[in-house]
This record gives C-alpha cells, structure tokens and sequence, in this order.
C-alpha cells in the first residue's frame, strides 16, 4: 500500500469500522436503554443489560466493516444508523420528561 | 479478515500484550505486594473494630497534598483549611494482610462542578492500628494492576481509552483469525517444532490463539463491559436527567438520603452495625465477613452505613448490602436478591476481577493470560520474519523496527519489571520518594531495552532471529534469580524457609521468578544453537514454507 489512493481507502474503512462502529454501539446503547424504561425495566438494569450486548454490537459492526466491498456502504449503515437511533433515543427522551 | 487480523493484530499487540502480562501479574497483586513491602508479610486479618480503631484514624485523615493542589487551581485560589469530610469507606479481601481507608472531602467554590471533592487515603496493620508510612509502594496493587487498566495515562481517561480499543482489537482478531482457520479444530493437534522459524511460530500462534480462545474472548469483552460507563458515557450525558431521576427514586425508595441535613450529629457504634449485618446474612444461609464498609454523609444527622458481604466464596465481587442509619444503628434497608441482569453481570464481571478463594483457578487465569502474551509475541515473530528478506532486499526498514518493538514488549517487558523488583529490594529505605525510584527503574530499563533492540537490529542479517531476541533472554536469565537471591539478602525470607512455613505469597513469587528464568536460559541457549545453525542463505526457507502451509494459512500468508 504505498500510493495514497489505496490509503485514504484503508484509512477510511478502518474510521468507519472504528468512530462509525462506535456511533452505532451508542445508539444501540441510548435506544435500548429508553424503550426498556418505556417496558418498565429500572435505569440501572436498562443500563446494565445494553452495555453487556453493546460491545457484542460494536465487535459485529468493526468485522461486517471489513466485510464489505465499499467503505462507503459501512459508513452509511454504521455512522447512519448509529445517528438515526441515537436521534431516536433522544426523541424518546424529551418525550419521557 | 487476513488483512484486519494482521494490522489491527500487529498495532495495538504491543498494548494487549502489555495489558495480558500485567494483568496475569494482577491475579497475584497482593502477594507481589507482600513480597516488595516485607513489613507486611503476615497473614490476612478480617476488618478490625470500627468504634476503636478505625473511627480515630479516620478522624485525622487528610486530603492527598497532591489533589488538594489540583483542586485549589480548579476553584481560582482559596479552599478553607479544613475540608469537610463527604464519606468514609474500608475495604478488605481474604488476601489482605493490610487494611485500606478511603475518604473523601467536599471542595467547596467550584461553580463547574458542586459536587467536586478530593480524595484520602492511608494503610494500616488492622492488628495494632499501625499507619504504614507513606512512601510505600504497593508494587502489585498499585503499580501492575493500574498497568493492566490504563498503562499509567490518566490524562482524560486516555489509557482506559487505549486499553479499550486494544480490546476491541483483540475481538477483532479472535473473530478474523477464526474466520481464517475455518478449519479451527485441526489447529489444537498442529506444532511442528521441528520446522524452521516461520512455520513452528505459526503453529504455536494458532495453537495459543485456540486453545485459550473462550478466555481470550470472554476477558476482553468482559473488561470492555466493566469500563463500559468510560466508554459510552450515556449516563453522564443524553440520558443524565433519566439517570438522576433513577438514583433519587432508588435512594427514595431505599429510604437512604440523598443529600446531608446539614446538621451534625455523631455516629451510633458501627461495630454493632457489623455484629447486626454478619446475624442476618447467617440467617439467610450465607454467613459471611465485611469486605465493604461505607459511610455516607460523615457527621450529619443524614448519614448513614451500608455493608456489604465479601464474595471469597462466590464469584461476585461484594454484595448483599444491609443500609444502617448512622445516628441511631438501625437497619433502613436490607437489599433484596439482586434483579437476574444484574446477578449475570455481577458473575461475568466477577469472573474477569476474581476475588473469590479458589487458588487453582486464580492458577489457570494466569496461565491463560500468559497464552495470550505467547499468541500474540508469536505473531510478531511470524510477521516479522515473513517480511524481513523482502524488506531488507527492498530498502525498507519496516520489519526491522516492528522487530525492535517486538523484542521490547517481550523480553524487554519483562526485563523492566524484574528490574522494578530488583529496585525494590536494593535501594536504601531511608531514600525519599522510594516509591518514585522503583517507577524511575521500571520505565528507564525498559527503555534501554528498546534502545538495546533497536541498535542489535540495525545490521541485516539472513540469520533466523535478531540478536537482541537472545541476549535479552540471557539478562532475563540473570535478572530473575537475582531478584530472589536479593529478596534472600535483605529479608532473610529465602525459600526452603517460605516453604517449610507455607507462606505462598513470598514462596510463589520466587518459584514462579526462578521458573521465568530458567525458561529464559533454555530460551536463549535453544537460539544460540539456533543461530549457529544457519549456514545457507534464507533462499530456501520461503520455499519450504510454501511447501508446508495449508491452504488457509496461505492465506495468512498473503495477508
């Protein structure tokens, strides 16, 4: 990999995999949490229960990155959905208040 | 997946193999802190009596001078000459012969943050109420152990950053290097040790990665979920009003105040707060000691106690809180059996953080741990010795230098730490800031060790290995048995005497170091034959591991 076209490809692939990956494990987590208080579960096992799958999440997110053709369709599906249910989450949110 | 497994594996493998080595020393870190502090080498006491010893040196205890600095920046200036002291907590497990007190004080004026606070904390022998002196590192418990977590960066939790996403590099690579050997059985019954470097190293690589897959799998996710609030700090932030709203319900509903009354009022006697707790957790079947003592809101009519049982016997860590008031002594809340989410991540995380009493296990855990450190040094050799001709036929010093930290991160880790020990016992007690010196001996040996590998390196060579590979075996030879003698000389604690008394923690610190050091001789004289071995040109070595590799690891190979 010596010529910068091929790097600014692994170098987002690995982005996407690593912040995109991150952003959907913190959606997952948000989202999670608020329709389980909304199923009756307290906070502190909400919490508890997203954050044991989260990584779980995370780690399927990072090797599907690497599983596909273009990084541009891990960013979509990584850092988009991670927004869209954090988005969610937060909707949820500020209507439970 | 090759390529994810190889860069992912080789980048951050320099941190996961510094953060499975230390943490297998951190099965151990109380018996390593037995033996660099010999003054503390008696058995473990349970928790000695609040009323009478504990409650007089928590009175004097004082804020670190260290925080105490930091927070007077924080608040632009002046802080009162005595702080008002927020909570108290004593903690204590089946393996501590000293007893830790923790408190922590209010700093008032930081219009940032009301709830601002230092911290104290001193040691004690629980026997007489003795204060250890200050300057005594506890090599184990608080210098290995904070290695393991978050290498020593406290700086915005960028260590347990780093350490996490070491983590996630490890699950990738358990999950890439499966998908690479689909054929995962075969590998437990591969190690060719009779073949040349390249080929046994890959075996060996694939055979630890195997055989410890569950354990590898498991820490790694699991010390992920315990950091977990670092990491996806929800709590603290988008969900912040969700999260408060719970912990003023719970304390509600537990009947413990949230805030002090801000009226003082002393303490009723803790000591039949214990004798209380210890009677009902026997009439639910699980008699039991104190492991977690915690005072809340010191000195006000709000305050109160809780209790909690110490797991020796059970995986989870502590548990069964009973919540006394602290002016009267009577019981507020006995915690119910906790919700099954939480029971299973109090296990899981029980499992990673093993403070339970069962020392064949707490064996097994190391052992574990060291498999790792053996898969993942077995993969830089085999990266760097499948690169190395191409590289040096090319001009490019990549191989050379991946080597060099390779050769740090193994042998030079473990040079530097047994340095740190060999510190420990030689320098003067009398010496100020002692505790600075053992750490001043850690970080420079293991940067002469790079320094060393780097410059041994240089040339380049056909032979198998870099030099440095042996010659540090040969110091790590050196070093190891010296750490016992030394430890012989200045204590008088040498083995025949450990052993015929049973005192494991010094007897097993010394075995296992007299162990290390004869694997490295052997090491270092099987690389020695090794090198004098190499007589033809490395022309035919690519050949005979194209010959030897299977279709999968042909693979690998191109990765």
């Amino acid at each position: 990999m010596t010529t910068s076209q091929p790097t600014v490809g692994v170098v987002s692939r690995v982005a996407a995999a690593l912040l995109g990956g991150w952003l959907f494990a913190w959606g997952f987590v948000t989202l999670g949490i608020m329709l389980l208080l909304r199923a009756g579960m307290p906070y502190s096992d909400a919490r508890t229960l997203t954050y044991l799958l989260a990584f779980l999440v995370y780690l399927a997110g990072l090797c599907w990155s690497f599983a596909m053709r273009r990084a541009r369709s891990a960013w979509l599906t990584l850092a988009g959905g991670g927004a869209a249910m954090t988005a969610l989450a937060w909707w949820l949110a500020r209507a439970s208040l | 997946m090759a390529w994810l497994h190889t860069w992912f594996g080789l980048v951050l493998g320099y941190v996961l193999i510094v953060v499975f080595f230390f943490g297998s020393l951190s099965v151990f870190d109380r018996e390593i802190d037995r033996w660099a502090l010999p003054e503390t080498r008696f058995a473990p006491q349970p928790m000695p009596s609040f009323d009478r010893m504990l409650s007089p040196i928590f009175k004097q205890m004082k804020p670190e001078p260290a925080e105490l600095e930091a927070a007077r920046a924080r608040v632009g200036g002046s802080l009162p000459a005595e702080l008002a002291v927020m909570n108290w907590a004593v903690y204590t497990t089946h393996r501590d012969p000293v007893l830790a007190m923790y408190a922590e004080f209010a700093v008032p004026n930081n219009p940032n943050d009301p709830d601002d606070h230092v911290h104290g904390h001193v040691t004690i022998d629980p026997r007489n109420g003795r204060l250890l002196g200050d300057d005594q590192l506890k090599v184990g418990s608080e210098f290995f152990y904070p290695m393991h977590i978050s290498l020593h960066v406290t700086w915005k939790d960028l260590g347990y950053w780093i350490v996490g996403l070491a983590a996630l590099a490890m699950l990738a690579a358990l999950v890439s290097g499966l998908v690479i050997h689909r054929r995962i059985f075969r590998e437990f019954f591969t190690l060719r040790p009779r073949k040349h470097v390249q080929r046994s190293t890959l075996d060996l690589h694939n055979l630890t990665g195997v055989v410890a897959l569950p354990f590898h799998f498991f820490f790694a996710l699991t010390g992920l979920t315990i950091f977990a609030g670092i990491y996806l700090p929800v709590s603290e932030t988008m969900l912040k009003p969700q999260a408060q709203a719970a912990a003023v319900h719970e304390a509600k509903a537990k009947g413990l105040p949230f805030k002090p009354a801000g009226v003082a009022a002393p303490l009723a006697s803790v000591d039949a707060m214990v004798l209380e707790a210890k009677r009902r957790w026997a009439a639910r079947g699980m008699a039991g000691e104190v492991g977690y003592l915690y005072v809340n809101h010191v000195g006000d009519r709000n305050s109160y106690v809780s209790l909690y049982r110490a797991g020796s016997d059970r995986v989870t860590l502590v548990g069964q809180p009973i919540h006394f008031e602290g002016t009267t002594g009577r019981v507020l809340y006995e915690e119910p059996p906790s919700s099954a989410v939480a029971s299973v991540n109090d296990f899981l995380t029980g499992l990673h953080l093993q403070h339970f009493e069962h020392w064949l296990l707490r064996w097994f855990y190391v052992f574990g741990g060291l498999t790792g450190c053996v898969c993942i040094a077995t993969g830089f050799i085999f990266f760097v010795e499948k690169r190395k001709r191409q590289h040096a036929q090319a001009g490019v010093s990549g191989a050379r230098w991946v080597d060099a930290f390779a050769v740090t991160s193994v042998t030079g880790m473990l040079i530097a730490t047994l340095a740190m020990l060999i510190a420990n016992r030689v320098l003067p007690i009398e010496l100020a800031q002692r505790g600075d010196w053992q750490k001043a001996s850690f970080w420079g040996v293991w940067l002469l060790t790079f320094a060393h590998a780097a410059a041994r390196g240089a040339m380049p060579r056909m032979t198998r290995l870099s030099p440095a590979w042996r010659e540090q075996c040969l110091a790590v030879a050196a070093l190891a048995p010296a750490a016992v003698i030394l430890n012989w000389v200045t204590t008088g604690d040498h083995l025949l005497k450990t052993l015929a008394e049973g005192y494991w923690p010094v007897a097993g610190l010394d075995l296992a170091l007299l162990a290390v050091g004869s694997i490295a001789a052997g090491a270092a004289v099987r690389l020695r034959r090794g090198e004098r071995a190499v007589a033809a040109p490395a022309a035919s070595l690519d050949e005979a591991a194209a010959a030897g590799a299977g279709t999968a690891d042909r693979e690998a190979a191109r990765a």
